[in-house]
Protein backbone atom coordinates (compact mmCIF):
# COMPACT_ATOMS: atom_id res chain seq x y z
CA UNK A 1 0.00 0.00 0.00
CA UNK A 2 2.76 2.43 0.91
CA UNK A 3 4.39 1.78 -2.38
CA UNK A 4 1.82 3.56 -4.44
CA UNK A 5 1.18 6.45 -2.17
CA UNK A 6 3.19 8.94 -4.03
CA UNK A 7 4.62 7.21 -6.97
CA UNK A 8 1.95 5.90 -9.26
CA UNK A 9 -1.21 6.97 -11.01
CA UNK A 10 0.35 9.87 -12.74
CA UNK A 11 -0.71 10.90 -16.17
CA UNK A 12 1.68 10.20 -18.95
CA UNK A 13 3.19 13.51 -19.93
CA UNK A 14 3.52 12.89 -23.61
CA UNK A 15 -0.09 11.86 -24.23
CA UNK A 16 -2.08 14.37 -22.37
CA UNK A 17 0.06 17.45 -22.30
CA UNK A 18 -1.23 18.78 -25.60
CA UNK A 19 -4.28 20.19 -23.94
CA UNK A 20 -2.21 21.95 -21.33
CA UNK A 21 0.04 23.93 -23.58
CA UNK A 22 -1.52 27.15 -22.36
CA UNK A 23 -0.10 26.51 -18.92
CA UNK A 24 3.57 26.47 -18.32
CA UNK A 25 3.27 25.16 -14.81
CA UNK A 26 1.11 22.25 -15.73
CA UNK A 27 3.43 21.52 -18.58
CA UNK A 28 6.33 21.54 -16.19
CA UNK A 29 4.52 19.23 -13.90
CA UNK A 30 3.82 16.77 -16.64
CA UNK A 31 7.37 16.80 -17.86
CA UNK A 32 8.86 16.54 -14.46
CA UNK A 33 6.58 13.86 -13.15
CA UNK A 34 6.00 11.98 -16.36
CA UNK A 35 9.49 10.73 -16.89
CA UNK A 36 10.65 10.87 -13.31
CA UNK A 37 10.85 7.13 -12.98
CA UNK A 38 13.34 6.73 -15.78
CA UNK A 39 15.43 9.59 -14.50
CA UNK A 40 18.46 8.89 -12.35
CA UNK A 41 17.94 11.84 -10.03
CA UNK A 42 15.01 11.18 -7.74
CA UNK A 43 12.33 13.81 -7.39
CA UNK A 44 11.81 15.60 -4.12
CA UNK A 45 8.70 13.59 -3.48
CA UNK A 46 10.62 10.35 -3.91
CA UNK A 47 13.25 11.64 -1.55
CA UNK A 48 10.62 12.57 0.98
CA UNK A 49 9.16 9.12 0.69
CA UNK A 50 12.55 7.64 1.40
CA UNK A 51 13.12 9.98 4.33
CA UNK A 52 9.74 8.96 5.74
CA UNK A 53 10.48 5.28 5.39
CA UNK A 54 13.89 5.64 6.98
CA UNK A 55 12.36 7.59 9.79
CA UNK A 56 9.69 4.96 10.33
CA UNK A 57 12.18 2.10 10.46
CA UNK A 58 15.02 3.66 12.41
CA UNK A 59 14.88 3.30 16.19
CA UNK A 60 16.24 6.81 16.83
CA UNK A 61 15.23 10.14 15.42
CA UNK A 62 17.13 11.01 12.22
CA UNK A 63 18.36 14.43 11.06
CA UNK A 64 15.52 16.68 9.99
CA UNK A 65 15.47 17.12 6.22
CA UNK A 66 15.23 20.88 6.36
CA UNK A 67 15.88 21.73 2.73
CA UNK A 68 13.88 18.85 1.37
CA UNK A 69 10.85 19.73 3.47
CA UNK A 70 11.18 23.35 2.40
CA UNK A 71 11.24 22.40 -1.28
CA UNK A 72 8.30 20.04 -0.93
CA UNK A 73 6.28 22.68 0.87
CA UNK A 74 6.98 25.15 -1.90
CA UNK A 75 5.84 22.61 -4.43
CA UNK A 76 2.67 22.00 -2.47
CA UNK A 77 1.89 25.70 -2.42
CA UNK A 78 2.51 25.91 -6.13
CA UNK A 79 0.28 22.93 -6.80
CA UNK A 80 -2.47 24.42 -4.67
CA UNK A 81 -2.27 27.67 -6.58
CA UNK A 82 -2.42 25.80 -9.85
CA UNK A 83 -5.46 23.90 -8.73
CA UNK A 84 -7.27 27.10 -7.89
CA UNK A 85 -6.23 28.71 -11.14
CA UNK A 86 -7.52 25.84 -13.23
CA UNK A 87 -10.49 24.77 -11.19
CA UNK A 88 -12.88 26.65 -13.46
CA UNK A 89 -12.10 24.62 -16.54
CA UNK A 90 -14.60 21.82 -16.67
CA UNK A 91 -12.94 20.20 -19.66
CA UNK A 92 -9.84 19.47 -17.62
CA UNK A 93 -11.66 17.79 -14.81
CA UNK A 94 -9.94 14.45 -15.11
CA UNK A 95 -6.51 16.00 -15.22
CA UNK A 96 -7.33 18.23 -12.30
CA UNK A 97 -8.53 15.28 -10.31
CA UNK A 98 -5.27 13.45 -10.97
CA UNK A 99 -3.39 16.57 -10.06
CA UNK A 100 -5.40 16.87 -6.87
CA UNK A 101 -4.60 13.25 -6.05
CA UNK A 102 -0.92 13.89 -6.58
CA UNK A 103 -1.12 16.87 -4.27
CA UNK A 104 -2.96 14.89 -1.61
CA UNK A 105 -0.38 12.16 -1.70
CA UNK A 106 2.46 14.61 -1.32
CA UNK A 107 0.65 16.21 1.59
CA UNK A 108 0.10 12.82 3.17
CA UNK A 109 3.79 12.02 2.92
CA UNK A 110 4.77 15.30 4.49
CA UNK A 111 2.32 14.86 7.34
CA UNK A 112 3.27 11.24 7.91
CA UNK A 113 6.93 12.23 7.99
CA UNK A 114 6.38 14.95 10.56
CA UNK A 115 4.06 12.77 12.64
CA UNK A 116 6.52 9.90 12.75
CA UNK A 117 9.16 12.26 14.03
CA UNK A 118 6.89 13.71 16.68
CA UNK A 119 6.12 10.22 17.87
CA UNK A 120 9.76 9.41 18.36
CA UNK A 121 10.48 12.75 19.97
CA UNK A 122 7.71 12.12 22.48
CA UNK A 123 8.93 8.65 23.21
CA UNK A 124 12.51 9.66 23.91
CA UNK A 125 11.99 13.30 24.82
CA UNK A 126 14.28 13.33 27.86
CA UNK A 127 16.99 11.52 25.99
CA UNK A 128 16.76 13.87 23.02
CA UNK A 129 16.99 16.86 25.33
CA UNK A 130 20.11 15.51 26.95
CA UNK A 131 22.03 14.33 23.90
CA UNK A 132 23.34 17.26 21.91
CA UNK A 133 23.76 15.14 18.81
CA UNK A 134 20.09 14.20 18.76
CA UNK A 135 18.97 17.67 19.75
CA UNK A 136 20.70 19.11 16.69
CA UNK A 137 18.75 16.76 14.47
CA UNK A 138 15.46 18.44 15.26
CA UNK A 139 13.96 21.36 13.44
CA UNK A 140 13.52 24.53 15.41
CA UNK A 141 9.83 23.86 15.89
CA UNK A 142 10.52 20.30 16.97
CA UNK A 143 13.02 21.51 19.54
CA UNK A 144 10.41 23.79 20.95
CA UNK A 145 7.98 20.89 20.94
CA UNK A 146 10.38 18.51 22.68
CA UNK A 147 11.12 21.06 25.36
CA UNK A 148 7.50 21.86 26.08
CA UNK A 149 6.47 18.23 25.90
CA UNK A 150 9.06 17.27 28.49
CA UNK A 151 8.01 20.13 30.72
CA UNK A 152 4.42 19.12 30.66
CA UNK A 153 5.14 15.43 31.18
CA UNK A 154 7.47 16.26 34.03
CA UNK A 155 4.85 18.45 35.61
CA UNK A 156 2.31 15.67 35.30
CA UNK A 157 4.66 13.10 36.86
CA UNK A 158 5.50 15.58 39.58
CA UNK A 159 1.90 16.19 40.49
CA UNK A 160 0.78 12.59 40.42
CA UNK A 161 3.76 10.59 41.64
CA UNK A 162 7.11 12.24 42.15
CA UNK A 163 5.90 15.01 44.43
CA UNK A 164 4.30 12.46 46.71
CA UNK A 165 7.30 10.22 47.04
CA UNK A 166 9.78 10.61 49.89
CA UNK A 167 12.67 13.02 49.60
CA UNK A 168 15.49 11.54 47.58
CA UNK A 169 13.18 9.61 45.28
CA UNK A 170 11.58 12.52 43.47
CA UNK A 171 13.78 12.86 40.40
CA UNK A 172 12.50 12.11 36.92
CA UNK A 173 16.05 11.42 35.77
CA UNK A 174 17.28 9.18 38.55
CA UNK A 175 15.64 6.37 40.42
CA UNK A 176 16.99 7.76 43.67
CA UNK A 177 19.60 10.34 44.65
CA UNK A 178 21.96 7.46 45.34
CA UNK A 179 22.08 6.61 41.63
CA UNK A 180 25.25 7.95 40.16
CA UNK A 181 23.96 8.38 36.64
CA UNK A 182 20.63 9.33 35.19
CA UNK A 183 19.25 5.84 35.10
CA UNK A 184 15.61 6.51 34.40
CA UNK A 185 15.67 7.91 30.89
CA UNK A 186 14.30 5.72 28.14
CA UNK A 187 16.66 5.45 25.22
CA UNK A 188 16.10 3.94 21.81
CA UNK A 189 17.54 0.48 21.37
CA UNK A 190 20.13 0.91 18.67
CA UNK A 191 20.83 -2.80 18.54
CA UNK A 192 17.45 -3.60 17.19
CA UNK A 193 17.24 -5.18 13.76
CA UNK A 194 16.15 -3.25 10.71
CA UNK A 195 15.42 -4.18 7.13
CA UNK A 196 17.64 -2.31 4.77
CA UNK A 197 18.53 -2.17 1.14
CA UNK A 198 21.75 -1.02 -0.37
CA UNK A 199 21.56 1.25 -3.35
CA UNK A 200 24.88 0.28 -4.80
CA UNK A 201 27.24 -2.57 -4.09
CA UNK A 202 29.16 -1.65 -0.97
CA UNK A 203 31.15 -4.80 -0.70
CA UNK A 204 32.27 -6.49 2.49
CA UNK A 205 30.98 -4.52 5.44
CA UNK A 206 32.08 -5.00 8.99
CA UNK A 207 29.29 -5.59 11.47
CA UNK A 208 31.24 -5.54 14.71
CA UNK A 209 34.37 -3.91 16.00
CA UNK A 210 36.44 -7.05 16.05
CA UNK A 211 35.77 -7.69 12.42
CA UNK A 212 34.60 -11.27 12.94
CA UNK A 213 31.34 -10.62 11.30
CA UNK A 214 31.10 -9.15 7.86
CA UNK A 215 28.39 -9.03 5.30
CA UNK A 216 28.71 -8.53 1.58
CA UNK A 217 26.33 -5.73 0.68
CA UNK A 218 25.12 -6.08 -2.88
CA UNK A 219 23.11 -3.54 -4.78
CA UNK A 220 19.35 -3.80 -4.34
CA UNK A 221 19.48 -6.80 -2.04
CA UNK A 222 17.50 -6.83 1.18
CA UNK A 223 19.25 -7.40 4.50
CA UNK A 224 18.17 -7.67 8.09
CA UNK A 225 20.92 -6.16 10.18
CA UNK A 226 21.43 -4.52 13.52
CA UNK A 227 20.89 -0.80 13.34
CA UNK A 228 24.01 0.35 15.16
CA UNK A 229 26.69 -0.79 12.71
CA UNK A 230 24.85 0.43 9.62
CA UNK A 231 23.98 3.82 11.09
CA UNK A 232 26.80 5.55 9.25
CA UNK A 233 25.80 4.04 5.94
CA UNK A 234 22.34 5.49 6.49
CA UNK A 235 23.80 8.89 7.36
CA UNK A 236 25.74 8.87 4.13
CA UNK A 237 22.62 7.89 2.26
CA UNK A 238 24.25 4.71 0.94
CA UNK A 239 21.49 2.45 2.17
CA UNK A 240 17.82 2.91 2.82
CA UNK A 241 15.60 1.30 5.42
CA UNK A 242 12.41 -0.40 4.40
CA UNK B 1 4.37 -8.85 50.27
CA UNK B 2 6.32 -5.77 49.22
CA UNK B 3 5.61 -4.52 45.74
CA UNK B 4 2.47 -6.58 45.41
CA UNK B 5 0.09 -3.66 45.16
CA UNK B 6 2.27 -1.86 42.68
CA UNK B 7 2.34 -4.90 40.46
CA UNK B 8 -1.44 -5.15 40.69
CA UNK B 9 -1.59 -1.59 39.45
CA UNK B 10 0.48 -2.51 36.43
CA UNK B 11 -1.42 -5.71 35.85
CA UNK B 12 -4.51 -3.62 35.55
CA UNK B 13 -2.93 -1.87 32.61
CA UNK B 14 -2.14 -5.07 30.82
CA UNK B 15 -5.67 -6.39 31.23
CA UNK B 16 -7.08 -3.38 29.47
CA UNK B 17 -7.79 -3.70 25.80
CA UNK B 18 -5.55 -1.57 23.67
CA UNK B 19 -7.56 1.56 23.29
CA UNK B 20 -9.57 1.50 26.46
CA UNK B 21 -9.03 4.02 29.17
CA UNK B 22 -10.31 2.88 32.54
CA UNK B 23 -11.22 5.15 35.41
CA UNK B 24 -8.21 6.15 37.44
CA UNK B 25 -7.69 3.64 40.24
CA UNK B 26 -7.28 6.16 43.03
CA UNK B 27 -7.59 3.63 45.80
CA UNK B 28 -4.84 1.32 44.75
CA UNK B 29 -2.69 4.18 43.52
CA UNK B 30 -2.78 5.91 46.87
CA UNK B 31 -2.13 2.66 48.69
CA UNK B 32 1.04 2.20 46.70
CA UNK B 33 2.07 5.75 47.52
CA UNK B 34 1.44 5.14 51.21
CA UNK B 35 3.39 1.92 51.06
CA UNK B 36 6.27 3.80 49.47
CA UNK B 37 6.35 6.29 52.26
CA UNK B 38 6.24 3.48 54.78
CA UNK B 39 9.24 1.90 53.05
CA UNK B 40 11.06 5.15 53.38
CA UNK B 41 10.19 5.40 57.05
CA UNK B 42 11.51 1.89 57.62
CA UNK B 43 14.64 2.63 55.65
CA UNK B 44 15.24 5.83 57.55
CA UNK B 45 14.78 4.26 60.96
CA UNK B 46 17.30 1.56 60.08
CA UNK B 47 19.77 4.11 58.88
CA UNK B 48 19.29 6.17 62.02
CA UNK B 49 19.83 3.09 64.11
CA UNK B 50 23.04 2.25 62.32
CA UNK B 51 24.11 5.82 62.72
CA UNK B 52 23.36 5.73 66.44
CA UNK B 53 25.34 2.53 66.77
CA UNK B 54 28.25 4.35 65.24
CA UNK B 55 28.41 2.07 62.19
CA UNK B 56 29.63 3.18 58.80
CA UNK B 57 26.74 3.12 56.32
CA UNK B 58 29.01 2.38 53.38
CA UNK B 59 30.80 -0.67 54.68
CA UNK B 60 28.69 -2.28 57.38
CA UNK B 61 26.70 -5.23 56.20
CA UNK B 62 24.53 -6.21 59.10
CA UNK B 63 20.82 -6.99 59.29
CA UNK B 64 19.86 -3.33 59.39
CA UNK B 65 21.79 -2.69 56.21
CA UNK B 66 20.06 -5.46 54.27
CA UNK B 67 16.70 -4.61 55.78
CA UNK B 68 17.13 -1.05 54.64
CA UNK B 69 18.29 -2.17 51.22
CA UNK B 70 15.13 -4.20 50.73
CA UNK B 71 13.01 -1.21 51.62
CA UNK B 72 15.03 0.94 49.27
CA UNK B 73 14.62 -1.48 46.39
CA UNK B 74 10.92 -1.94 47.09
CA UNK B 75 10.55 1.80 46.98
CA UNK B 76 12.32 1.97 43.62
CA UNK B 77 10.05 -0.72 42.32
CA UNK B 78 6.98 1.12 43.52
CA UNK B 79 8.19 4.31 41.93
CA UNK B 80 8.70 2.51 38.67
CA UNK B 81 5.24 0.96 38.73
CA UNK B 82 3.53 4.21 39.66
CA UNK B 83 5.25 6.05 36.85
CA UNK B 84 4.45 3.26 34.44
CA UNK B 85 0.81 3.48 35.38
CA UNK B 86 0.76 7.24 34.86
CA UNK B 87 2.84 7.07 31.69
CA UNK B 88 0.72 4.40 30.03
CA UNK B 89 -2.32 6.49 30.71
CA UNK B 90 -0.71 9.56 29.21
CA UNK B 91 -0.07 7.50 26.08
CA UNK B 92 -3.77 6.83 25.84
CA UNK B 93 -4.58 10.44 26.57
CA UNK B 94 -2.24 11.60 23.84
CA UNK B 95 -3.77 9.16 21.39
CA UNK B 96 -7.21 10.48 22.21
CA UNK B 97 -6.06 13.98 21.30
CA UNK B 98 -5.12 12.75 17.84
CA UNK B 99 -8.26 10.71 17.37
CA UNK B 100 -10.95 12.87 18.87
CA UNK B 101 -9.59 16.38 18.73
CA UNK B 102 -9.23 19.03 21.38
CA UNK B 103 -12.51 18.37 23.15
CA UNK B 104 -13.10 15.04 24.85
CA UNK B 105 -16.56 13.55 25.14
CA UNK B 106 -18.14 13.55 28.57
CA UNK B 107 -17.83 9.81 29.22
CA UNK B 108 -14.08 9.85 28.64
CA UNK B 109 -13.58 13.01 30.69
CA UNK B 110 -15.04 11.17 33.64
CA UNK B 111 -12.34 8.53 33.51
CA UNK B 112 -9.54 11.03 33.85
CA UNK B 113 -8.45 12.46 37.13
CA UNK B 114 -7.91 16.15 37.66
CA UNK B 115 -4.25 16.13 36.69
CA UNK B 116 -4.87 14.06 33.62
CA UNK B 117 -7.43 16.56 32.40
CA UNK B 118 -4.82 19.23 32.83
CA UNK B 119 -2.30 17.11 31.00
CA UNK B 120 -4.70 16.55 28.15
CA UNK B 121 -5.22 20.25 27.85
CA UNK B 122 -1.56 21.10 27.84
CA UNK B 123 -0.81 18.32 25.35
CA UNK B 124 -3.61 19.55 23.17
CA UNK B 125 -2.27 23.12 23.28
CA UNK B 126 1.17 21.78 22.51
CA UNK B 127 0.03 19.92 19.40
CA UNK B 128 -1.97 22.96 18.39
CA UNK B 129 0.91 25.36 18.67
CA UNK B 130 3.29 22.98 16.90
CA UNK B 131 0.86 22.70 14.01
CA UNK B 132 0.48 26.46 13.94
CA UNK B 133 4.23 26.94 13.95
CA UNK B 134 4.65 24.72 10.91
CA UNK B 135 1.39 25.93 9.39
CA UNK B 136 0.13 22.43 8.64
CA UNK B 137 -2.68 20.37 10.09
CA UNK B 138 -1.20 17.00 11.04
CA UNK B 139 -4.34 15.45 12.42
CA UNK B 140 -5.92 14.77 9.05
CA UNK B 141 -4.69 12.23 6.51
CA UNK B 142 -3.92 9.41 8.90
CA UNK B 143 -4.18 6.78 6.21
CA UNK B 144 -2.66 7.12 2.77
CA UNK B 145 -5.25 8.66 0.46
CA UNK B 146 -6.55 6.35 -2.21
CA UNK B 147 -9.00 8.77 -3.69
CA UNK B 148 -9.22 12.47 -2.95
CA UNK B 149 -12.97 12.14 -2.61
CA UNK B 150 -14.94 9.73 -0.49
CA UNK B 151 -18.57 8.94 -0.11
CA UNK B 152 -19.97 9.46 3.33
CA UNK B 153 -23.23 8.94 5.10
CA UNK B 154 -24.42 11.45 7.65
CA UNK B 155 -25.07 9.86 11.03
CA UNK B 156 -26.98 12.69 12.61
CA UNK B 157 -28.41 16.03 11.57
CA UNK B 158 -25.41 18.29 11.45
CA UNK B 159 -26.92 21.26 9.69
CA UNK B 160 -25.24 23.72 7.38
CA UNK B 161 -21.50 23.40 7.01
CA UNK B 162 -19.02 24.96 4.67
CA UNK B 163 -17.33 22.35 2.55
CA UNK B 164 -14.95 23.35 -0.15
CA UNK B 165 -16.20 26.92 0.29
CA UNK B 166 -19.75 25.89 -0.46
CA UNK B 167 -22.51 25.70 2.05
CA UNK B 168 -23.82 22.15 2.29
CA UNK B 169 -26.63 20.87 4.40
CA UNK B 170 -25.78 17.60 6.15
CA UNK B 171 -29.03 15.87 6.93
CA UNK B 172 -29.29 12.57 8.72
CA UNK B 173 -28.78 9.57 6.43
CA UNK B 174 -28.05 11.68 3.40
CA UNK B 175 -25.09 10.64 1.31
CA UNK B 176 -22.41 13.02 0.12
CA UNK B 177 -19.30 12.91 -1.95
CA UNK B 178 -16.73 15.10 -0.34
CA UNK B 179 -13.04 15.74 -0.04
CA UNK B 180 -11.33 13.22 2.16
CA UNK B 181 -9.44 15.93 4.04
CA UNK B 182 -12.72 17.62 4.91
CA UNK B 183 -14.55 14.44 5.77
CA UNK B 184 -11.93 12.91 8.07
CA UNK B 185 -12.37 15.23 11.06
CA UNK B 186 -16.13 14.80 10.84
CA UNK B 187 -15.75 11.02 10.63
CA UNK B 188 -13.52 10.87 13.68
CA UNK B 189 -16.07 12.94 15.57
CA UNK B 190 -18.66 10.34 14.66
CA UNK B 191 -20.80 12.72 12.62
CA UNK B 192 -20.22 10.91 9.35
CA UNK B 193 -19.27 7.43 8.35
CA UNK B 194 -17.60 6.24 5.24
CA UNK B 195 -20.20 4.85 2.92
CA UNK B 196 -19.13 2.06 0.66
CA UNK B 197 -22.04 1.98 -1.74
Amino acid sequence: MEGDVAGSSRGNGADSSARFRNSEELQDWMNEEGDGSADMSASDVDMLKRAWRNEKAAPEVLPFQTLLVERVREQILLMEDNLVAFSGEISEELMLSLYRMDLDRTLFLLRAYLRTRLNKIEKFALHVLKAQELWDRLSEQEQDYAQRFTDSLHKHFQQTVLGKLPYGYQSIMKQATSSEEDDMIPEPNLDTFVFCRSKRAIGAFQLDEKGDETVDLMADDLYILRYRPIKDLLDNDRIELV
Amino acid sequence: MYGKKASQLCQELSRIEDDQLHPFNNDLFNQVLEESNEHFYQLESRMTKMHADGLDLQTTQNQDYYGGLIHHLSLLRNKRCLLTYIYQRTQNIQRLRWQLGAVLPEDIQERLNHFEKEYFKSYSDLIGSYMTSIDLDLVVDVTPPKDPYIQVRVMDDVGEVFLDDQSTSLLRNSIHLMKRTEAEPLISQGLLEEFAG
